[in-house]
């Protein structure tokens, strides 16, 4: 009865920021001291299906940028944590991939704009691709470390004397075996450039308006409204992706 | 009979420190080379350059004639067993054997039928739609052998393979590796630190210490050799029964 009484605490408490965020996203004006909006609207919502809103826009741009992130990062993770178990002193190189840890996100687009100003690509999504991957790599990389143990490289050789060509064995072996720790590194490197807000701003100098940013900017703004629905469309893709890879995730903590 | 794997002068060095020195031997069609040596003495690194998996300094290996180091490991139809099976787990038993088959593009219908006559051979037919960690260690190792003689390997390489295996399963696979090596006519070369299993699977015997081979011409000569701890360990069960047939 206690724990039953407990769970559905804890249950309320997960929930009622999104409650909060709903009904901020259908209240135009939600004033202190009332304890509810005193009218409610749908028109912030209807407004999302306009051809020309920014918020759909900025949905779009953040999909494509932390998807693109994620793959990149992903397929680099992959083969630079493979060059560095080969290495002579891997544990140099992997202390290496520390480095950008070392920093907050925020003041290694400090460090990089310089040259991201250079490369003519400030303000661009190029730009902000670039500084999102220069996070998500050795993350990505990091994380995919713990795939090339000895055994896979086993798996790869017993392979290559079964008669596969080196990428034979990398397509029909390696990237099978690896499947569930790339899947990880996919959702993971997603999430950081998704939620990313101090790098993004930083190198697209307000041009690049990811969904993350233009949350941040309704929160400026006081736009109370906007700034939920914002937040309501920046959940929905996590959301999604822990879904979809619920299976993945519960198993992993059996 | 001529040679199919004829070995000369091999030599390894790793950082400096020579792991295989100025190997060579001869192996005909159909031969089990036992070779018998301790961890560390150069087995793995034997198999490997003999696989293509690793080059050797110096020396030569040919097959059958054919200078066999610039050929790719995919290419010499030379297949290296492991002390573990590694069954690939995303395939069920069924796809782990046809693996070789798959590869080599050998049309569905008769790389099937060819995959259900070994899976029935190796008493694996029932569990060949099952995946691979719901089988035993044996059946286990037994379709990782499946999947190596599929292709009809020209040399087999194993590498303890059954190193991992309980007394009792172990006994059970060296029965059923020299069954179908006979049935088959493969020809492998063996390693392993057991020399029961040794001269269990063997048709000619090696031991290998400290990176140098020496081969024997009879078994008597494999028995004889001190090296071998044969001779040891048959006075210390003779002694044992003969403390037995003492004691009251």
């Amino acid at each position: 009865m206690r724990s039953k009484l407990l769970t559905t605490l804890l249950a309320l408490l997960f929930a009622l920021p999104f409650v909060l965020l709903a009904l901020l996203a259908v209240a135009p004006a939600w004033r202190f001291p009332a304890a509810l909006p005193a009218a409610y609207s749908l028109g912030a919502l209807r407004d999302l299906v306009a051809a020309d809103n920014e918020l759909l826009a900025g949905l779009g741009r953040s999909v494509l940028l932390a998807s693109v992130v994620a793959v990149v990062a992903t397929i680099a993770g992959f083969a630079l944590a493979r060059a560095i178990t080969r290495a002579v002193r891997p544990g140099r190189w992997e202390a290496l991939s520390y480095l950008p840890y070392a920093l907050p996100p925020v003041l290694l687009a400090v460090l990089i704009q310089p040259f991201i100003i250079r490369l003519h690509l400030s303000g661009s999504v190029g730009g902000v691709l670039l500084g999102l991957l220069l996070i998500a790599v050795p993350f990505a990389t990091l994380l995919l470390r713990s795939f090339w143990t000895q055994q896979a490289r086993e798996y790869e050789q017993l392979a290559r004397t079964l008669g596969c060509t080196a990428r034979q064995a990398l397509w029909q072996v390696l990237l099978p075996l690896a499947w569930p720790l790339l899947r990880t590194a996919l959702f993971q490197t997603f999430l950081l450039a998704w939620f990313d807000f101090g790098l993004t701003n930083l190198l697209s100098v307000g041009k690049v308006r990811t969904l993350t940013v233009q949350v941040f900017t309704y929160v400026g703004e006081a736009n109370a409204q906007l700034a939920a629905v914002a937040s309501l469309l920046l959940l929905l893709p996590p959301t999604l992706l822990l879904w979809a890879n619920k299976n993945a995730l519960l198993r992993k903590t059996e | 009979m001529s040679d199919l794997l004829r070995v000369n002068g091999l030599t390894k060095q790793f950082d400096g420190q020579p792991v295989l020195r100025d190997i060579a031997f001869g192996l005909a069609e159909g031969e089990v080379l036992a070779v018998l040596g301790r961890s560390g003495c150069g087995k793995t690194t034997l198999l490997k350059i003999l696989a293509g998996l690793e080059t050797p300094d110096a020396g030569t290996v040919l097959l059958q004639g054919e200078n066999l180091l610039p050929v790719p490991p995919n290419e010499r139809q030379m297949v290296y067993l492991y002390q573990e099976p590694l069954l690939f787990p995303h395939l069920s038993v069924f796809e782990n054997v046809a693996f070789g088959l798959r590869i080599r593009k050998v049309p569905r219908a008769v790389a099937d039928a060819q995959v259900r006559t070994l899976l029935a051979e190796l008493d694996l037919a029932e569990h060949a739609q099952k995946a691979p960690h719901q089988l035993s260690g044996g059946q286990r190792q037994r379709v990782s052998f499946g999947r190596a003689l599929i292709i009809r390997p020209r040399l087999l390489l194993l590498d303890e393979p059954f190193g991992n295996l309980d007394a009792q399963t172990r006994a059970d696979m060296q029965q059923l590796f020299l069954r179908v090596s006979r049935q088959h006519q493969i020809t492998s070369l063996f390693v392993t630190h057991d020399s029961r299993e040794a001269l269990t699977v063997g048709t000619r015997f090696g031991y290998l210490d400290r990176g140098v081979l020496s081969t024997f011409a009879s078994v008597r000569e494999f028995i004889q050799d001190p090296r071998t701890n044969i001779q040891a360990e048959l006075s210390f069960w003779e002694n044992i029964q003969q403390t037995a047939v003492l004691t009251p």
